[in-house]
């Protein structure tokens, strides 16, 4: 188990925000950063699993490891991701229906995108398998066995160059923006909602910046300088989200998504948001640290196992949602949920670190 | 300017009898609708007089075997018109139809026509169109849009506009925003900017509002996203297709047929979703026949939830042709 670090405290809070953002109109919702910003907890999520791997692919010394042990490392994490997503869909489309069959409501098929399944299994358990067919609030894991996927391509490239793997990035990225690439949606018209191929900037950056972190300290003296500049795009940031400024999509130049603030081509606004609130928080972490040891020990719990309780953190806020649903939500219930929420995360890092830590019985 | 086209129980054959028209725009309108629906009304000398709008078939009791009542609703479909929608101007897709080029179409919300359809939604939707529409081609584009139109959806609803650059947006909405059980007011607000947004920019917008089911008939606040959903047409003077009224009625309806293995409300519920292609088409063909001027036609018969168009209508200069009969 490593010790408490930054990474792991940002990523255990992302996990907690998209937990209650994953659970819509509920009362705290809007007590999280997501509203308060151009880009939300996703990109932060996805830019600090690239950091990860930076730090995954080598030793202790900072040397990388051999390449194919890197490419196997990755695979198996991809393989991982991917058992998790189709576990999540077969416990979320179950309870969808165990909830429209105990309530007699089918409406509740219709819930966001579930109703081609219903509708249609025979094409959509393809779809499900082929991760072309996602649930709304499931499409998060799908961009991550994608990214995964692709990543060693980018991590052995940016052995050899890192402005080279960061150059196939960024031309991936604006291609895939002016051309608007995104991977299809299966059964059903419509793309993913979070677009692979633009999303991958978002890795790869975290990625090479951790590199770059590590073998000089150019760049955090540059963080340091550009905080003010961090802190005015998170201001701006504010401004925006609250007065519900944003540009007009058909009024934008072409090509538009360079201008709007799209969230699944992950447009130019959003990404420079994320790094002004990376350059603006940077310091956060040490500051918090020795005060705040509960909670930073709790977050920092939520991060090392992010997948876990990622998977079940979307189970836990569909559960959430019905039981919204069925209730008619309120303060009180959405208190429980929440507090039952937290809980259950933490349970859910605790039990994924005792079971590994426990030897294994034998059969 | 919404306008309320209510039908009486059994539609009054003269009105139904009117003549055909001769403006070529509306000969392509021709609808496949049959008797009662392509009513028309003359070109009214006595313009400020509302006279009544009779669109649809009689309603009520299912018709006795082996008589064909209107052949633009399957039997299962069938539904009075003042339960099924209200009308009002689409001018955009008259613009295209003028112009002779293909009429988009983005159809949002789910995509399905049910278990074991034909065909999906959308398929159903441009194939009924087309039929509606004769010589014109209809190009449907369907996305499922997932969120709350109260936080994210509605945003996302303006980059797939962008995107498409249809003419038409037929909207299935509120189904999200009642399972997220948002504020009220947060739906209607973000609704009614998201339809002002998509008529400023020359695009017409057909609303769809969420299913009936029984166990949420006594639910207040369903009811009221589903009286939001009316409001806002009713505000932007769009088309509604009272998807909620419809089902109510065909629930109502003598349980004839198969029955479901999970119930009632389960069969209504595909009931739903395999006529929401006819409901919808039915919608928007009536609506190409609203009069161009800007005033108000024909009284509302039949109650409704919403207010009542103004009096002092002028006639409308439509003659649609029937050419069904």
């Amino acid at each position: 188990m490593r010790d408490a670090n930054a990474i792991d405290f940002w990523r255990g809070l992302a996990l907690v925000t998209i937990f209650i953002n994953h659970i819509p109109g509920n009362t705290f919702e809007r007590y999280t950063y997501s509203q308060y910003g151009i880009s939300d907890a996703a990109e932060l999520f996805v830019f600090l699993a690239g950091w990860s791997i930076g730090i995954a692919t080598r030793g202790r010394d900072g040397r990388p490891e051999p390449a194919l042990r890197s490419v196997l490392r990755l695979m198996s994490r991809t393989i991982e991701v991917y058992r998790a997503q189709i576990t999540v869909m077969a416990i979320a489309l179950a309870m969808i229906a165990g909830t429209a069959l105990l309530l007699d409501n089918p409406l509740i098929l219709e819930w966001h995108n579930a109703g081609t399944f219903f509708a249609d299994p025979i094409q959509t358990i393809v779809g499900v398998v082929l991760l072309s067919h996602q649930l709304g609030f499931f499409n998060i894991l799908p961009l991550y066995v994608v990214l995964l996927g692709i990543a060693p391509v980018f991590i052995l490239l940016a052995r050899v160059s890192r402005i080279a793997a960061l150059a196939l990035s960024v031309g991936l990225y604006l291609t895939s923006l002016v051309e608007e690439w995104n991977l299809p949606s299966w059964p059903g018209e419509g793309d993913w909602f979070f677009d692979p191929l633009c999303w991958q900037l978002l890795l790869v950056l975290g990625f090479v910046l951790e590199d770059w972190n590590r073998r000089s300290d150019t760049l955090r003296r540059w963080a340091r300088r550009l905080m003010p500049l961090g802190v005015g795009l998170v201001l701006l940031g504010i401004v925006l989200s609250v007065l519900e400024l944003r540009p007009d999509p058909l009024l934008v130049p072409e090509p538009r998504l360079i201008f709007t603030f799209d969230k699944t081509y992950l447009s130019p606004a959003r990404l420079i948001h994320v790094l002004g609130v990376l350059l603006a928080f940077q310091g956060v972490y040490a500051v918090l640290a020795p005060r705040i040891g509960g909670i930073v020990r709790y977050l920092t719990s939520l991060g090392r196992n992010s997948l876990a309780v990622f998977s079940m953190g979307s189970v836990f806020s569909l559960a959430g949602q019905l039981l919204r649903f069925w209730t008619g939500g309120g303060l009180l219930i959405d208190l429980i949920i929440v507090a039952f929420g937290l809980f259950a995360l933490g349970f859910t890092a605790w039990f994924v670190e005792w079971r590994s830590r426990k030897p294994r019985i034998p059969t | 300017m919404v306008r309320r086209v209510a039908f009486p129980q059994a539609a009054d054959p003269d009105v139904r009898a009117a003549p055909p028209g001769r403006r070529p725009l509306l000969l392509a309108l021709t609808l496949l609708v049959g008797l009662g629906t392509a009513q028309a009304q003359e070109p009214a000398p006595e313009a400020a007089r509302p006279a009544p709008t009779v669109v649809s078939p009689p309603t009520a009791p299912p018709a006795p075997a082996g008589e064909s009542l209107d052949p633009s609703l399957s039997p299962e479909c069938r539904v009075p018109g003042s339960k099924l929608y209200t009308l009002a101007k689409l001018h955009a897709v008259k613009t295209a139809l003028k112009e002779k080029r293909p009429v988009r179409v983005l159809a949002v919300g789910s995509t399905s026509a049910g278990p074991g359809a034909s065909a999906s939604y959308p398929v159903k939707l441009e194939t009924a169109l087309e039929r509606s529409l004769p010589d014109v081609d209809v190009v449907v584009e369907a996305r499922g849009l997932q969120g709350e139109i109260a936080s994210g959806a509605a945003e996302r609803l303006r980059s797939m506009v962008a995107d498409v650059e249809p003419d038409l947006v037929i909207w299935q909405v509120g189904t999200h925003d009642a399972l997220a059980r948002v504020e009220l007011d947060a739906f209607a607000d973000a609704l009614d900017e998201t339809v002002k947004w998509v008529k400023s920019h020359d695009i017409d917008v057909v609303l769809v509002d969420p299913v009936y089911t029984a166990s949420l008939a006594e639910d207040e606040y369903y009811l009221s996203i589903v009286r939001k959903v009316q409001e806002v047409a009713a505000r932007e003077g769009v088309p509604l297709v009272q998807r909620y009224a419809a089902m109510r009625f065909l629930s109502g309806r003598g349980d004839k047929g198969e029955d479901h293995m999970l119930g009632r409300q389960f069969r209504l519920n595909d009931l739903g979703l395999r006529c929401m292609a006819e409901h919808v088409t039915r919608a928007i063909t009536l609506s190409l026949l609203q009069p161009d001027t800007t005033g108000t036609a024909g009284p509302v018969l039949g109650k409704s939830l919403l207010p009542s168009p103004r009096d002092g209508a002028h006639g409308p200069q439509v003659n649609p042709t029937p050419d069904a009969h």
